[in-house]
């Protein structure tokens, strides 16, 4: 389908227009401190929690994440050293970074933290059927996997339209359209962000990889996982992740993980209660 | 079913999932009624939130409409992938679930015979077989 907006001249111009993107959002103050700290083996976790609990709106909503629906505790987690104990350290950083990113996520566009609670939860769900230890943390980069679009709608909000209008004009994918106008998508922008922020590659992986898990060296089973969970969030139509297609999924990811058609029953009965429980933390302010 | 926080719970409304407190030990089942006392007690507990069943308003005829309309929207979703039969497999399921909710809610209704209402679409959305 032709589109107007999409001619070979905007093209030209918007390939222009990456060279603009020279300021990285700024990693959270408090996440670049957490990350100092625990590079220091003396750093004990009485310490970073005490570091976190000074914040005490920052507390609050990373405590209101550890205790939603999207880790089905049974008791309550009422402090940050218990979340640092029950969840362990990586997992309450990533949450500590979700929480600092969320304004960022909700503005950029609508609909994409509702496809990343989703996205998480998922992840959550497949991670648990396959029986992994690093559920939470598998979790965690479902959550933020499509911070990549964040910078693009950040820094690039004209041919963040032009994308937008693309998609909209026929069948075809939001990275689809990215790599079409731009020659890159949001899963570079996604590891150009992680570098910059110094992101564990359990995050940064998952972040450039989810459209193409069976390149992933580092994390592949985590990747593949995120991967996975993406597609079944979309086919749900929880959220917006940019457009409103099921995307074609990964052998390679699929069989490494072993899954089985008939694991779909399982995983989706496991998230159904998630997704309709995660609604309450849709607007964590 | 919805998650609600406790100051919106009203005595009478049922709850759709077994209460627990913190450690576990049960105070109260699935399918029972929420009381005032049940109330106070969470909340000295510090329970914030409650699963109830959610009342259901709609006409029998305006079930299925949502029913149609969920399955157009996701056979629009899977459009360009047709041709995966693990992601056919996943609509599949998909389909077979909310047909399932579609005949919970329809028997709520109290309409006699709802779950027999489509033997065929019930039918063909069991979820297939293993890989």
């Amino acid at each position: 389908m032709t589109n107007p907006q999409t001619t070979i001249q905007d093209r030209v111009s918007v390939k222009k227009e990456v060279r603009k993107i020279k300021n990285l959002p700024t990693v959270p103050g408090i996440v670049a401190k957490i990350s100092r700290m625990v590079e220091n083996p003396e750093t004990s976790a009485a310490e970073v929690g005490r570091l976190i609990s000074q914040d005490q709106v920052l507390s609050a909503k990373v405590l209101r994440m550890a205790n939603s629906a999207f880790f089905g505790m049974s008791r309550k987690i009422s402090s940050i050293s218990q979340a640092l104990v029950i969840l362990g350290f990586e997992v309450v950083k990533g949450l500590v970074l979700t929480s600092s990113v969320f304004d960022m996520i909700q503005k950029s566009m609508t609909g994409l933290w509702e496809h990343s609670i989703g996205c998480a939860a998922a992840s959550g769900a497949v991670a648990t059927l396959l029986g992994r230890e690093d559920a939470e943390e598998i979790l965690v980069a479902g959550l933020l996997h499509d911070l990549g679009k964040v910078v693009l709608a950040l820094n690039l909000p004209d041919e963040m339209r032009l994308i937008l209008n693309k998609v909209a004009s026929g069948d075809i994918l939001f990275y689809e359209a990215e790599n079409q106008l731009l020659d890159f998508d949001h899963s570079e922008l996604g590891q150009w962000l992680a570098e910059h922020w110094n992101l564990p590659e359990s995050l940064a992986e998952p972040m450039r990889l989810h459209h193409r898990p069976e390149k992933a060296v580092i994390k592949p089973e985590c990747t593949a996982i995120v991967h996975i969970a993406d597609i079944i969030v979309r086919a749900k139509g929880f959220g917006n992740g940019g457009d409103i297609l099921v995307p074609p999924i990964s052998m390679a990811a699929w069989e490494m993980l072993g899954l089985k058609k008939t694991d779909f029953l399982p995983i989706l009965e496991i998230l159904e209660p998630k997704l309709s429980s995660l609604v309450d933390i849709t607007s964590i302010n | 079913m919805k998650r609600i926080p406790i100051d919106k719970a009203i005595p009478g409304q049922i709850l759709a999932e077994k209460l627990t407190r913190h450690d576990g030990v049960l105070l109260a089942g699935q399918g029972s009624e929420i009381t005032e006392g049940l109330l106070r007690m969470l909340s000295r507990m510090n329970i914030d939130t409650v699963v109830i069943e959610e009342e259901e308003s709609r006409t029998a005829e305006e079930v299925e409409e949502d029913f149609r309309r969920l399955v157009a929207q996701m056979e629009a979703r899977f459009v360009r992938v047709t041709g995966s039969p693990i992601l056919m497999a996943l609509k599949k399921t998909m389909l077979f679930m909310a047909q399932k909710e579609k005949d919970v809610t329809l028997a709520l209704i109290d309409k006699p015979a709802a779950a027999s209402e489509n033997p065929e679409a019930a039918q063909s959305a069991e979820p297939s077989g293993s890989a």
